[in-house]
């Protein structure tokens, strides 16, 4: 059974459950099927920069390697700081209670967003204290873990008519760009992208 | 990245879009406090996968022994290979095709086949001919974010003076009005986005900020609504 989060707004305790929401969910989804000129069924495999070693999904594997290319083990890699300092494990959210505090729009418009959750109150609780901050146009944000680990993503509280949503990704570095920051344009080829990509119509 | 894109007047430059990243605060290093990388390595290629091994030997449990006996699922020249430069690509059995039909399976929310269509791969409109354009359509910024989920945000950036000029003046009009530009693109300029061919179409909206003398230029993709999914039904 899914667990309840806690929340804490001015000192205003409850629980909520998330549900996860993508773009399927609201729009539905288009799958890609493909034949050759036999008509055969086609599927689309990765192929290697040796132009012959075909791969299937599943075939390749993300590895930990060193400055050399030496394979190390998961368990041997340590986590530090930007400083070199070893980092604190962080707890789940879901553990305890999570305060919530004041966001400013144009802080969460610099969000690289993951993901978003749709809000219900738990059994027995009520969010109406929330959902009426929301309403009267409150943003609030806190730092959120799902399962525990190295670092917390930022996640973001924000309203739509009487439905709240939690927004989880992480701050982006936004540049306030100077006349001497110009950037390089390189030349840009058209580029064939994966039809796994290709998921909706838009409008 | 480039894009071509016009201002208020109707005058448009070249100029370059740039991904905005999370705050990275974790690195990871070895056990003498060197950095790490992640890699990406082949673990089998098609012809090891399980289907070609079972054909080989038409039984599971012949396969079961050849994997204790033999390892016949390791190419011990190519197992462990980084993968780099790596491409998609179809495949019939036949081979590699170059030359595919592609159909799209359109799918309700709840799963229902809504229709079956060929594909049609949209043109790249971002550094088209035609600039992405400015339509004088705006949207107050607190609106915006309780409407739509902008799930790929980008920044304009100038590569040189002249354009430093043109995208300050945007965003200092932008930041004036608190509000954000909905951008179109297209010949004729009621298209949403599209950052490369056969890609994702955007609802794609310009928010502008300035300090002093410096701006930021944010262009904000959206392709979802920030609401409530419909309950299906059993």
């Amino acid at each position: 059974m899914a667990k309840a989060l806690r929340l804490s707004l001015d000192g205003n305790e409850f629980e909520v459950m998330i549900t996860r929401i993508d773009r399927d969910d609201l729009y539905g989804r288009v799958e890609v099927e493909a034949f050759d000129e036999k008509g055969k069924p086609a599927t689309l495999k990765i192929l290697a920069a040796d132009g012959k070693t075909l791969i299937e999904k599943g075939g390749s594997a993300l590895e930990v390697v060193n400055e050399k290319g030496d394979s190390i083990d998961r368990a041997e890699i340590i986590p530090v700081d930007l400083d070199g300092e070893p980092l604190p494990k962080v707890e789940s959210s879901f553990g305890q209670t999570n305060e919530l505090s004041t966001a400013e729009v144009d802080n969460y418009l610099g969000l690289v967003v993951k993901s978003v959750y749709v809000l219900d109150p738990a059994e027995e609780s009520n969010i109406d204290y929330l959902t009426d901050h929301l309403e009267s146009g409150q943003m609030y944000k806190f730092p959120f873990s799902y399962r525990g680990g190295i670092e917390h993503d930022d996640a973001y509280i924000v309203g739509n008519g009487k439905d709240a949503f939690m927004i989880i990704g992480k701050d982006g570095e936004v540049d306030y760009l100077r006349l001497n920051q110009a950037a390089v344009l390189e030349p840009q080829e058209e580029q064939e992208i994966s039809a796994d990509e290709i998921s909706f119509d838009l409008l | 990245m480039p894009i071509n894109i016009s201002n208020a007047q109707n005058r448009d430059a070249v100029v370059a879009v740039e991904t905005l990243y999370g705050k990275r605060e974790v690195r990871y290093v070895d056990a003498k406090g060197e950095p790490t990388a992640n890699v990406r390595v082949l673990k089998a290629d098609s012809e090891h996968e399980l289907p070609v091994l079972f054909k080989k030997h038409k039984d599971l449990n012949k396969v079961a022994k050849a994997l204790v006996k033999d390892d016949p699922e390791i190419d011990l020249d190519l197992t462990g290979m980084f993968l780099t430069d790596t491409s998609k690509v179809y495949v019939s059995p036949r081979g590699i095709v170059h030359l595919v039909e592609e159909f799209e399976l359109v799918y309700e929310p709840d799963g229902e086949l809504k229709t079956r269509r060929p594909r049609v791969k949209t043109m790249q409109n971002m550094n088209a001919e035609v600039p992405v354009r400015w339509t004088g359509k705006f949207i107050k910024k607190e609106e915006a974010v309780r409407r739509f989920v902008f799930t790929n945000t980008k920044q304009v950036v100038h590569v040189n003076g002249l354009t430093f000029d043109f995208l300050y003046q945007m965003a200092e009009d932008l930041a004036k009005r608190d509000s954000m530009l909905l951008l179109r693109g297209g010949d004729k300029g009621d298209e949403p986005i599209v950052m490369n061919r056969g890609g994702k179409p955007y609802n794609a909206f310009l928010e502008g900020r300035v300090r002093g003398d410096s701006y930021c230029l944010l262009l904000h993709m959206s392709n979802m609504e920030l609401k409530r999914p419909k309950v299906i039904e059993e």
